[in-house]
């Protein structure tokens, strides 16, 4: 390769970094990678492998800013001054000494591109383990380190960015459309994801064509190694609505499942914490719902469901609906009669200053059991239509059935996100951790500023903390996104071995959390276009800007290619 | 073996044409009436050159009773092209004028040249010879256009040429003449007249460069004396060397020589005083090889 410029001899030039002199028609940018001989007779040749991450020109020899002007007009030669900032990368071998100004710098490309980016060292016993991971903007595809990412060396995504620039939901499906069908991840087909959507209807057409994507994006999709393609095998699952059992979507009618769970469900799996979000573990209430969760375990032992069956609750308290069944026990049939039968074994009957069952009170005062029941009567709006009694819960079971299981939470109420996030992950984590999958699950959550906040405790951030710390050696892999990166446990957040960077606000892009990223790529975080993310990986020290191509998927409604062929038709007139 | 007897002797070096030979009787004016002119704007000639030298006084050496001086001399080329303007060219010696031997100091290989005396004032003069030796060697490369060079007109070249003076010395115009000098304004030049040194016949005139703000100054500032060989086009050199100075004229605020010191040729300057190497890098080395001795 033909040298591009020379290292320059008026700045220091270091082992780790140096400047680049580019001369004539050279052309270097941020985030090329270059490489630079050096030679000492005592260590012989080494290379340095570095990325460029700062470039500057400068009018040599001009007093003044205004010398400029007289420049333009003719009036003073100048000479131009072309300059670049290289990062290193990696040093071959290693001998840490400065290379010699004036050694001519090459651009890396080929077997040295690989060599700079660790590429070749991405590999285990059977094979590479480079997954795509975007693409360079010389167009040569960016891969991650696989290990790093499915829990052998490390695991777990974080991805930040402001919403609405196309970053976070986007490159999250495009990772796993690479980890699913990049043939990279040997266990693929048993892979497992469950997709948390949290806004508008963006997930509901994962397995639809995108009308739009373009020739170049399926270009990009061929140099990448995927196929353009949506996704092939994706389940989707809504909460029903409040009234009736439709799925409660406006954009996707077909394929689309209603989920709930029944009471005994409910009881048997021990959701009744994730309805507290606000509860702390030392405080009496919190005492009070470990209690209870424990009481309804016990009580909903044996029973099939979707009726909850109570044997001691006497007649006159009874509201209209709830009926008896053969043996003379009590049928709970909605959440609502669940939450006035616990109300009734805490305070007792309500005619009459009565007291309630001993067994269920804990020995909790008053005023601890009035909260407890204040907070669950306030709850019974929210997630009445989560959890029922009218009819055999179907909860969504990410292990089972599809590969990619959507669920959506964008139109329930907070405290019904909160129960439904916590709920289905600490079910597939207890289930993952008594080994009953042997496949890797991968977990994708937008918004954990809201579920793993840094300040506050609850029971889902503690699911999340779990994953977190001990999810990969499970293979249970998060992929979580947030606005601000800030206001995630530090701990969630610290143990991403891959984090990404979309468009950042500039106040966030200065907070420690981000300190992992070079100045340079700070402020670009500012500017990123759509469709480009800063990202970074243990194993190399530089970040990458890498670009993602459009989604072969739709991601609304208008954009579904629609299928009018022959087959699509019968297909829809005779099923 | 050469004795170090001083670094840098004449450091800073003072800029100075010296006083010259004046001679206002000889007064001959060759435009008439004797007033104020001015001229039509005119698109500059391509391509346009000027050329301009540097010297420097590096170091004064001692072997017995004689004396040598080390220096650096420079001259180069700016070309004004296309509407840019561009260093052409360069030249970088080094000379120790009354050497009579090249002398190899480190790595710097200073070449003899020979002085016409053996005091400190004649060595510098014939460092001075040899800036001009080389400025005439750069200059005698270009081809077409018009050349400009900084100081008197020393030498001839097939093409049209422009000397211009920035420090008045000499007068050359009797008192009754000399009255326009100061009314000229910006923009404005005398007739030209004519002007004898040491056999050469030039044309001559004087102009004003615009020197802002204007009205703060005495009546002699910014004042460029311009000559030309009599036997070319001097009248249309002079209307246009209206165009041509006024726009190159330097800022009082950049240059401490404004406005005189025409902004092409500041950036000259400092481009070969980049190229001469550094005046303290230089001092070491000489320091290093020849002190103690």
């Amino acid at each position: 390769m033909e040298r591009i410029g020379v290292v320059l001899g008026r700045r220091e030039a270091t082992p780790l970094e140096f400047w680049v002199g580019v001369e004539g028609e050279g052309l270097l940018r941020l985030d090329d990678l270059v490489v630079v001989e050096a030679f000492h007779p005592k260590v012989g040749q080494v290379r340095y492998f570095g990325m460029v991450d700062h470039v500057a020109k400068v009018h040599e020899g001009e007093a003044y800013d205004t010398d400029t002007f007289l420049a333009v007009e003719g009036r003073i030669p100048v000479s131009l001054a072309y300059v670049a900032h290289v990062s290193v990368t990696r040093i071959l071998p290693e001998e840490f000494l400065p290379p010699d100004p004036g050694s001519p710098v090459r651009l890396a490309q080929g077997e040295e591109l690989e060599l700079a980016l660790y590429y070749e060292a991405m590999r285990n016993q059977r094979g590479s383990t480079k997954l795509p991971a975007g693409l360079l903007k010389n167009g040569e595809v960016a891969y991650l380190n696989l290990e790093f990412l499915n829990g052998v060396k490390g695991g777990h995504v974080n991805i930040s960015g402001i919403s609405g620039v196309a970053a976070k939901t986007s490159y999250a499906t495009f990772l796993l459309k690479s980890l699913l069908e990049s043939g990279v991840l040997e266990d693929a087909h048993q892979a497992k994801v469950l997709l948390f959507n949290v806004k508008g209807e963006d997930l509901f057409f994962l397995d639809k064509p995108n009308a739009r994507l373009t020739e170049e994006a399926r270009r990009a999709y061929e140099r990448l190694g995927l196929p353009a393609t949506p996704f092939q095998s994706v389940a989707f699952l809504a909460p029903p609505k409040k009234d009736g059992y439709v799925p409660d979507l406006e954009t996707r009618l077909e394929g689309v499942r209603a989920y709930h769970w029944d009471l005994v469900q409910f009881c048997q799996r021990g959701l009744l914490p994730f309805l507290f979000a606000d509860r702390g573990f030392m405080t009496n209430l919190g005492f009070l719902v470990q209690h209870l969760t424990e009481k309804l375990r016990r009580l909903a032992e044996g029973q099939k469901g979707p009726q909850l069956l109570v044997e001691d609750w006497p007649g006159e308290d009874l509201p209209a609906e709830v009926s008896f069944e053969s043996l003379g026990k009590v049928r709970l049939k909605s959440f609502a009669d669940l939450v006035r039968y616990l109300e009734y074994k805490l305070l007792g009957p309500e005619a009459g200053e009565g007291e309630g069952d001993r067994a269920w009170t804990a020995r909790q005062a008053k005023g601890t059991l009035e909260a407890f029941l204040r907070r669950l009567r306030s709850s019974v709006e929210n997630v009445a239509h989560l959890v029922r009694g009218d009819r055999p819960g179907n909860p969504p079971d990410p292990l089972k059935g599809e590969q990619v299981h959507v669920v959506d939470l964008a139109k329930l109420s907070p405290q019904a996100q909160m129960f439904v996030v916590g709920s289905l992950l600490k079910d597939l984590f207890e289930r993952k951790e008594r080994g009953q999958y042997r496949g890797r699950v991968f977990i994708v959550l937008d918004e954990l500023n809201k579920y793993a906040p840094r300040e506050e405790e609850s029971p889902i951030k503690d699911v999340l903390l779990d994953i977190a710390e001990r999810g990969r050696s499970l293979g249970v892999i998060l992929i979580g996104a947030q606005q601000t990166a800030s206001e995630v446990e530090r701990r969630v957040v610290g143990n991403a071995a891959i984090r990404v960077v979309g468009r950042l606000d500039a106040a966030e892009a200065e907070r420690p959390e981000y300190r992992y990223l070079p100045a340079s790529f700070r402020q670009r975080a500012l500017i990123l276009p759509q469709g480009a993310v800063i990202l970074h990986q243990p194993e190399i020290p530089v970040p990458l800007l890498v670009r993602f191509p459009f989604p072969a998927w739709a991601t609304k409604r208008e954009e579904v290619r629609e299928d009018n062929s022959a087959e699509a038709l019968r297909r829809e007139l005779l099923g | 073996m050469w004795r170090l007897l001083a670094l840098r002797p004449s450091w800073p070096s003072p800029e100075a044409e010296g006083p010259a030979p004046s001679d206002p009787e000889g007064f001959r004016p060759l435009e008439a009436p004797w007033e104020a002119r001015r001229a039509e704007a005119l698109p500059w000639p391509e391509p346009l050159y000027f050329v301009d030298g540097r010297e420097r006084e590096e170091a004064l050496l001692a072997q017995g009773e004689r004396l040598a001086l080390l220096g650096c001399v420079a001259a180069g080329v700016v070309a004004h092209q296309g509407g840019r303007m561009a260093l052409l060219s360069y030249a970088v010696r080094r000379v120790g004028v009354g050497l009579s031997e090249p002398l190899w100091v480190g790595e710097l290989l200073y070449e003899p040249v020979e002085a016409q005396g053996a005091d400190y004032a004649s060595l510098r003069e014939g460092l001075s010879r040899a800036r001009e030796a080389l400025e005439g060697e750069v200059a005698a490369g270009l081809s077409g256009g018009l050349l400009v060079v900084d100081g008197p007109v020393r030498l001839l070249r097939p093409g049209p040429l422009l000397g211009y003076i920035k420090t008045h010395w000499a007068r050359y115009l009797p008192g009754p003449e000399e009255a326009l000098l100061y009314a000229l304004r910006p923009g404005e030049r005398t007739p030209a007249f004519r002007v004898r040194r040491k056999g050469m016949e030039l044309a001559s005139w004087y102009l004003r460069l615009p020197l802002p703000p204007e009205g703060l100054r005495p009546p002699q500032a910014g004042l460029l004396r311009v000559e030309t060989p009599l036997s070319g086009p001097f009248s249309e050199l002079a209307d246009l060397s209206l165009s041509l100075f006024p726009l190159l004229a330097s800022h009082p605020m950049k240059d401490p020589r404004a406005p005189q010191n025409l902004v092409p040729v500041g950036a000259l300057e400092r481009e070969l005083a980049r190229r001469m190497g550094s005046p303290e890098v230089v001092g070491r080395l000489l320091a290093k090889h020849l002190g103690g001795g």
